[in-house]
């Protein structure tokens, strides 16, 4: 079987799916079950106590999900850690997605806090799945501080604008030791599987299922897509070439020179 | 005597007659499911099996999180 394997966790499936921007709990909840994922993430925010606040645990079916709440709105290593600890208190369990976004606008991680915060964290018993930039050396720092996976951006969040980072992807595929998420910024089916194509484990994907017109068959296209891509990746692309390379004899033509 | 608790950045008032005791009376009368919540008391996190034990008392910092939505 080819299996995920995070920390001491096998998974069938290769995508992770976010539960943010869904049009409501139903559909986040027939989405999810699309997309054949076995990881979603969460956030962890202020309960608004001037009003009901909806259930979001109650929706998602724990025996089936692994949850992995995240750590957005963190700007430094400190914060980041704080949510941590609150969500282990919530959710019992110590796996932890790292985000550090100092930058609203473009959400990018703070590679030094991130790294800060992840050696903090591991030293605290969790299984830390850090949010990053693509940068190779990076992941080394963060694999080396004992991360459990490496998730470096294919680009902004949220930005559906695809894999923008690849060459450095790429470099990240073939040095880490730990399993490589692609996270942030697939915006359709292809990027993902392209993502698979080269080598990633695994891909994270949320806005680009969560906004589309049709979020159920759009899961669907993501599985398919992690799922083809992942197969091509065993299956040993063939060499490209800069010159064409004829798919029929070069022999036999029904002509005489 | 008033109390006075600070909750998610907002102040509330209590009567000393009326205040919660203890953090579980609170989200009872917050109506606020406890199964689903987390809570900060100064800084330090209250596990749920001690909610019905924590006291409450005048100008605590009170933060109450939970799952949300997110990617």
């Amino acid at each position: 079987m080819d299996e995920l394997k995070i920390a001491d966790k096998t998974f069938s499936s290769r995508l992770l799916v976010g539960t943010g921007k869904f049009a409501s709990n139903a559909a986040m909840v027939q989405a999810i079950a699309a997309s054949g994922s076995q990881v979603v993430t969460v956030a962890l925010r202020r309960v608004d106590i001037e009003n009901e606040n909806d259930n979001l645990l109650s929706a998602i079916d724990r025996s089936k999900y692994l949850l992995l709440p995240n750590t957005s709105g963190a700007r430094d290593a400190a914060e980041a850690v704080r949510l941590a600890r609150l969500a282990r208190a919530a959710s019992g369990i110590h796996w932890v997605k790292l985000e550090v976004t100092p930058d609203p606008y473009y959400l990018l991680p703070d590679g030094e806090e991130t790294l800060k915060a992840a050696t903090s964290l591991v030293k605290e018993g969790f299984v830390v799945l850090p949010y990053m930039n693509a940068d190779p050396i990076l992941a080394k720092k963060l694999q080396d501080a004992g991360c459990a996976t490496v998730m470096p951006l294919a680009s902004p969040i949220g930005s559906n604008q695809g894999l923008k980072m690849r060459s450095s992807i790429a470099i990240i595929i073939e040095q880490a030791t730990v399993p490589v998420v692609v996270d942030a910024g697939l915006g359709a089916p292809s990027h993902a599987a392209e993502a698979m194509e080269m080598g990633a484990d695994a891909v994270l994907v949320n806005t680009a299922i969560a906004a589309a017109a049709n979020p159920t068959a759009m899961a669907t296209a993501f599985k398919l897509a992690v799922e083809a891509g992942r197969m091509a990746y065993r299956s040993g692309l063939a060499a490209q070439s800069a010159a064409a390379s004829a798919s029929s004899p070069l022999t036999g033509f029904l002509r005489n020179t | 005597m008033a109390i006075g608790l600070n909750i998610n950045g907002t102040v509330k008032t209590f009567d000393a007659a009326a205040c919660p005791a203890t953090l579980a009376e609170l989200l009872v009368q917050m109506k606020i499911d406890q199964a689903t919540v987390v809570a900060e008391i100064d800084g330090v996190i209250v596990p749920r099996d001690a909610f019905a034990t924590a006291r409450l008392a005048d100008g605590m910092i009170l933060e109450l999180v939970r799952f949300v939505p997110g990617g």
